[in-house]
């Protein structure tokens, strides 16, 4: 019986984290889903300790593993809708705040959401999703930096694939204008949806005696943070990553 | 392309009756399960398949689960029988012995004992 590294260990945690995430979006309750994470890590921990591999356990696809598990204990198409709720809740913030930010700065009357915003909107969500989904491939690549290489090798090609399809993007074609009123009707309705997001947060935290509650005002800090991060990212580097993005598909 | 032997096969389609079985002589746990059955010969290809199984098994009421407190780590999720679990052994214990009898006959050849018939002979066209 040998002591698992310290790689292996960020392995089984990105599995079993990985796991949790699909079991999330699948619609697994909370409780069940917190032993079920509970069964697989101790799993993994006492087969790796015993000398097996994290393939012995899992076989070759985790993804199809994990799937299985989820289809026997009675997922709810609605439970799932909590990530989704996150993610809107997230999408929103982002562009309301963008929004009051630019017509504070620059005076403007109204607001212009342009194609580059949209496809650096979707491709933040869809890359945060497929770094999480990365720790499928624990068993297959070891080190989480070559995971995140490969996640991230994989989002460039399918880029330059669709650019040698032919594909053009004007990236600076408006998709949405619009002014002040719009502006606060939305940023009222980001703070509403976020408030039921803590709330249905706070409400499973509490029915279930698995769940570790989720602090609130860390909940509120991380949250409010990384908002302001992807603003940032959006107000000041849109310039430099637009100009980037124009000069590399040229290159192509 | 792995190509799955036919004791792998065989261990598909009888897994969740030799979980229950295992479950019925103590209540364990996964990784416990999996090497008891591992004791009796029986490995297999992917060891986590005991787990939608056993979801299954508790979804029909045949089992339960529990959250035992380790004192020298976390909790640890035990499962144990119920009566209608033990029921079902009872019915899937007799259907296998019914099906490994006529299997065994037809492998010793008694089937043809019983039906002594001349072989065929092959004939020209």
């Amino acid at each position: 019986m040998h002591r698992a590294d310290q790689h292996t260990q960020q392995q089984i945690a990105d599995l079993v984290e990985a796991c949790a995430g699909y079991w999330e979006l699948r619609g697994i309750a909370l409780e069940s889903s917190k032993e079920m994470q509970l069964e697989l890590e101790q799993h993994l921990q006492q087969a790796v300790s015993d000398g097996k591999s994290l393939e012995a356990v899992l076989g070759p696809n985790p993804a199809a593993f994990a799937e299985a598990w989820a289809r026997e204990m009675r997922p709810r198409f609605w439970r799932g809708g909590a990530r989704v709720l996150r993610g809107l809740v997230y999408a929103l913030s982002i562009v309301s705040t963008t929004a009051l930010i630019s017509q504070l700065l620059a005076h403007a009357p109204s607001f212009t959401f342009t194609m580059f915003a949209a496809y650096l909107l979707t491709g933040s969500g869809l890359l945060a999703l497929l770094l999480q989904f990365g720790g499928f491939l624990s068993p297959r690549v070891r080190s989480r930096a070559g995971r995140e290489a490969l996640v991230l090798t994989g989002a460039v090609l399918v880029v330059l694939v669709l650019r040698l399809a032919g594909m053009t993007v004007n990236w600076s074609q408006a998709l949405l204008s619009w002014s002040w009123p719009v502006t606060i009707v939305l940023l009222t309705l980001t703070v509403g949806l976020f408030s039921l997001d803590c709330w249905c947060t706070l409400n499973r935290a509490q029915t279930s005696p698995a769940s570790t509650s989720w602090p609130t005002l860390r909940a509120v800090t991380t949250f409010v943070a990384s908002v302001g991060v992807f603003d940032m990212m959006m107000f000041v580097g849109s310039v430099a990553v637009f100009d980037f993005c124009r000069l590399s598909l040229r290159l192509v | 392309m792995r190509v799955d032997t036919r004791s792998t096969q065989l261990l598909k389609g009888t897994l969740d009756m030799c979980l229950l079985a295992t479950i019925a002589q103590r209540p364990c746990y996964g990784y416990e399960m999996v090497q008891q059955l591992a004791q009796q010969g029986l490995d297999l290809v992917s060891e986590g398949s005991i787990y939608p199984l056993l979801g299954r098994l508790q979804h029909h009421g045949y089992i339960e689960g529990y959250l035992v407190v380790s004192r020298d780590g976390p909790k640890r999720k035990y499962y144990r029988l119920l009566p209608a679990g033990a029921k079902q052994l009872e019915h899937w214990q007799a259907e296998w012995e019914a099906f490994a009898r006529a299997v065994e006959r037809i492998l010793k050849g008694e089937w043809s004992d019983a039906q002594s018939r001349p072989a065929h002979t092959a004939t020209d066209r």
